[in-house]
């Protein structure tokens, strides 16, 4: 293992990190079935890009896209954070103001296939299908993007944007506006008897988890410089909501250990299977395939068998309350 | 104008497949309350079938009922050994639809192991062209058109007139009481499960048929454009969903015309967005999206 793979395997463990922790906020704390998770990834993603590119007509115009405004980092990285927090407003103020829980569900699958077809048809916006490319990374100007030196500085970039994520995230679960999200999970109405707005709760946690959404895009979208539709396909969600259910829903530790085990652990194991296995050579299709069975068999199966997942919800038992079996 | 006709044109083909698919995907969600996501899949899986017996030779309407066969066992199948250990368990909605978008992705990926990525297309004997003004009809697209009539009355006479019908309303009303009144609740669900299958295998081979071409990941497309025929029309209602994917099927097709047919599904969530935001309950409904969870 030479540095460069260590580099590339240490941020994509940060990006899924930060992603998990996320949407472990929404669905985990919350209760929010964010189905379009990986739409507020790549707005980040995007945003960051088109920030830190130049304008399109500087490389020939081989690609098109708006802005190009090449701005020096952080900008492109914060950008693509408030990108992901603004995305949220809109979408939340429809999802999550009166539907029931399952219609948001749907509702946010939809959005997450509709807006990928959208960017996929309107080459003009962000060139369409083929994507972009030669996204040029934080001080890639200053520094050649593929020495060594390099790797380390982006690794460097990278870890205190995690730490910062997980401490938001810890400060979150056990503050009393995190109390407030389980309560409102737990039971809405009783919540709402209680004086908890669940709108604004819902409202305040959904933008939360976009910026960090958002965030997770722009760093993954420096580091690989490309960026495409076929990046974000719906699909790429529910391998975040199979890590975030393997670790344990609601508990931040639950949520990086599932980060680790399943997209990282995943695409770990790929890269083992031999191309060919006595001689016969397996299909193309069949390792992707199976791969995608895979995480849902692994969904099913922890649902099924410890929906708590690896690392199961703290208890929180306060004093003077009585002490029994959760009904 | 002509080119507007030619729309209406596919726009009664369109309402004629949307409408098969939605009523089968809300009469699931309505009597079992179950919110399948692997629908499109199912008849993605239906669609091959066919496909596979149209390779052999045999017509595409003899496929058809193959393709029902196949999706009635397998949506039985799905609601048997997956959703319904599942709801006994006691599993809320949220994990009932995360179970169901799993177990789409896995029904997509055995079938793209199977047959690739590549496209498929059906061999099919249009026949004689009906023209009036702009509109031209085929004969196989009149046939479309008249198998979704007989199967929405169908459905209608099986609702309204037979015992079947009235067990399956008074299960979606309350399935507890139901029980309680001597109907075989258990029963009335698996036949549910046969019923809508086999529409969503129907839908699947008409849905193909109406498209130049169809591939794995079609699925997701025809889902799409079947949630937003039933929620507009209020889900779980299946006339609701008859009136959903008339709307859907019609617009969808006349801005196809006016905008750009790459556009299609995006007019459809645009609808699907204005009937959250003005009417979440939906055309018809008595219970939908704003009831409470349960």
């Amino acid at each position: 293992m030479n540095s460069y793979y260590a580099a590339t395997l240490l941020v994509y463990a940060a990006v899924d990190i930060i992603a998990c922790l996320a949407l472990n906020l929404q669905f985990g704390l919350s209760g929010i079935v964010n189905f379009s998770f990986i739409v507020f990834q790549a707005i980040g993603a995007y945003t960051a890009a088109v920030l830190s590119m130049p304008p399109d007509t500087a490389n020939g115009a081989y690609q098109v896209y708006v802005g190009g405004f090449q701005l020096p980092f952080p900008i492109p990285w914060l950008g693509g954070a408030l990108a992901g927090g603004l995305l949220a407003v809109p979408v939340g103020l429809v999802v999550l103001r009166k539907l029931r829980t399952d219609y948001q569900a749907i509702s946010l699958l939809v959005l997450s296939v509709i807006a990928n077809s959208v960017i996929t048809n309107a080459r003009p916006l962000l060139n369409g299908a083929a994507g972009i490319a030669q996204v040029p990374g934080p001080f890639a100007d200053q520094i050649d993007p593929l020495s060594q030196s390099y790797q380390l500085l982006y690794v460097g970039l990278t870890v205190p944007c995690v730490v910062l994520v997980w401490v938001v995230a810890a400060r979150i679960a056990n503050s009393p506006f995190g109390r407030s999200l389980r309560a409102m999970r737990e039971h809405e109405l009783a919540a709402t008897a209680l004086g908890k707005n669940p709108v604004q709760l819902k409202m305040t946690i959904f933008i939360v988890g976009g910026i960090l959404a958002g965030l997770s895009g722009a760093i993954l979208v420096g580091y690989i410089a490309v960026w495409a539709p076929s990046e974000w396909l719906y699909p790429e969600t529910i391998i975040l909501f199979a890590a975030v259910i393997v670790g344990g829903r609601a508990n931040n530790m639950g949520a990086i250990l599932g980060a680790l085990l399943v997209p990282v652990g995943f695409f770990e194991v790929t890269r083992l299977i031999p191309p060919t296995i006595g001689g016969w050579v397996p299909p193309p299709n069949l390792i992707p395939a199976s791969e995608w069975v895979s995480i849902g068999l692994l969904i099913i199966g922890f649902l099924w068998f410890r929906p708590e997942g690896v690392r199961p919800e703290a208890r929180r038992i306060f004093d003077g309350a009585p002490v029994g079996e959760e009904p | 104008m002509e080119l507007y006709l030619a729309a209406l044109g596919f726009g009664l083909i369109s309402v004629s497949v949307i409408a098969v698919a939605a009523v089968g995907f809300t009469m699931q969600f309505g009597i079992t309350n179950m919110i399948n996501l692997a629908y499109g899949e199912v008849m993605i899986v239906c669609a091959y079938v066919a496909y596979f017996f149209n390779q052999k030779g045999v017509s595409v309407w003899a496929a058809l009922l193959a393709a029902a066969l196949a999706g009635a066992v397998l949506s039985f199948l799905l609601n048997r050994l997956l959703y319904s250990p599942f709801q006994r368990k006691g599993t809320n909605l949220i994990g009932m639809v995360i179970i169901s978008l799993a177990a789409s992705l896995m029904l997509a990926n055995v079938l793209l192991a199977i047959v690739g990525y590549g496209s498929a297309a059906y061999e099919v004997d249009q026949g004689f062209l009906l023209r009036w003004n702009g509109l031209v009809l085929t004969a196989a697209q009149i046939a479309v058109i008249g198998v979704a009539v007989v199967l929405m009355l169908a459905i209608h006479a099986l609702l309204r007139y037979t015992r079947l019908g009235k067990a399956m309303r008074a299960t979606a009303a309350n399935p507890t009481l139901a029980r309680n009144c001597g109907i075989p609740t258990q029963r009335v669900i698996d036949l549910v499960w046969l019923i809508t299958g086999a529409l969503c295998g129907v839908a699947g081979v008409v849905a193909g048929m109406n498209s130049e071409n169809f591939t794995v990941a079609s699925g997701a497309s025809y889902l799409i454009t079947i949630i937003a025929a039933a929620v507009l029309g209020g889900a779980g209602q299946p006339y609701g969903a008859m009136i959903g994917a008339l709307v859907i099927g019609i617009v969808t097709e006349l801005s196809a015309a006016a905008i750009a047919p790459e556009y299609k599904e995006v007019v459809a969530f645009a609808i699907l967005v204005l009937v959250m935001v003005l009417r979440p309950q939906g055309l018809l409904a008595k219970r939908g999206a704003l009831a409470a969870a349960g």
